[in-house]
């Protein structure tokens, strides 16, 4: 999986098949954009399937900034959002992660070749989830992501920098790569990074590099500094 | 569809859970079916389908394995979804022409297997 242009600058090979990746960063540092995008050129050049799962906001919504940042949606990536059932049922405790898996395997057993997932974000899914045994569950939530082989990248903001809110921060020892992206000052302007912090199995760049949207989508350029 | 569902909760009083647990994964294998038959008559949400098949069929469908359902049928063009009036988080669910016409031929050929199921269960 090597879909996002310049993405080779950052990492030797693919991101591996079945791994989960952490995307961190602040508000407005492209977290959904560019996990979006790595599924879609994905599934564009795969001909296969894939899930996106947004609980931060609906379909519509998400769609529309997508196109605003003038990233496409290809055909084999569906999108699932929660929007309307928290509303419904009120009057019920749901337990977000057994529901999460439910989503996943209905769409893995209607489409075979399902094999890049995303979840947006992991603060909302547990801010809405019955906290007991938390972090149980991320593991096998986890484990059974690369069970179904399924290449994944979970959506966690982060208030600064390198930080995670320390209650979440198994995650990171969890996941097989953690991206984080964010916002920098560099010679007087304000910029975009990337920055690979983890990735199993692979050599990566340690470097921040600048990351920018242009009429081709998401474009990773060299290091900041 | 309906009059096939109708009586399963008298059915099983006389067989108990062991006619239940049948009935049970029947309807969740084939939790389309009467996802699809519970619109014919009238739009729904979401979670007013999972409260009419538990009604009708004593089966509970969690959330998690209906909505999806619901979303690929969206997107196949066999239902609608539109926001209810006056609440923009809560979407109803109808038929497309094209959907009811699906809805009915697969409910037909459901009922056709389950009947040809009973015949060769039986012989």
């Amino acid at each position: 999986m090597n879909t996002i242009c310049g993405w080779e600058k950052l990492l030797e090979g693919e991101i591996p098949e079945s791994s989960v990746n952490i995307v961190t960063g602040a508000e407005g540092t492209l977290k959904s954009g560019l996990v979006f995008s790595i599924l879609s050129n994905h599934i564009a050049e795969h001909d296969d399937h894939g899930l996106y799962i947004t609980l931060e906001q609906n379909k519509e919504s998400h769609l529309k900034n997508m196109s605003s940042l003038g990233i496409k949606k290809t055909d084999g990536l569906h999108i699932f959002d929660y929007q309307d059932m928290p509303a419904e049922s009120s009057d019920r405790e749901m337990d977000m992660m057994t529901m999460t898996r439910e989503v996943i395997d209905y769409y893995k057993e209607r489409y075979g070749s399902l094999t890049v997932f995303a979840l947006d974000s992991l603060n909302a899914l547990y801010s809405i989830s019955e906290d007991a045994h938390l972090r149980d569950k991320m593991y096998h939530f986890f484990t059974g992501l690369r069970d179904k082989g399924l290449t994944s990248f979970l959506i966690m903001e982060s208030s600064s920098p390198g930080l995670m809110p320390e209650c979440h921060s198994s995650e990171r020892f969890l996941a097989d790569g953690t991206i984080e992206l964010g916002i920098i000052e560099s010679n007087g302007a304000v910029k975009r990074y990337i920055q690979i912090l983890k990735m199993r199995s692979r050599k990566h760049a340690m470097e921040k590099h600048q990351i920018i949207i242009d009429e081709m989508g998401i474009n990773i350029l060299g290091p900041i500094y | 569809m309906k009059r096939s569902v109708e009586n399963i909760a008298d059915l099983c009083e006389s067989q108990e859970d062991y006619c239940k647990k049948f009935i049970d994964k029947i309807i969740k294998t084939n939790r389309e079916i009467f996802i699809l038959s519970s619109l014919l008559e009238k739009q729904m949400c979401g979670y007013d389908i999972i409260k009419e098949i538990f009604s009708t069929c004593d089966v509970f469908l969690s959330q998690g394995t209906v909505y999806p359902i619901l979303y690929t049928l969206e997107e196949d063009g066999i239902i609608n979804a539109e926001y209810s009036k006056g609440d923009m988080r809560s979407k109803k669910y109808s038929l497309t022409p094209k959907g009811r016409e699906v809805a009915l031929r697969d409910i037909e050929e459901f009922i056709k297997a389950l009947e040809q199921i009973s015949v060769l269960i039986k012989r």
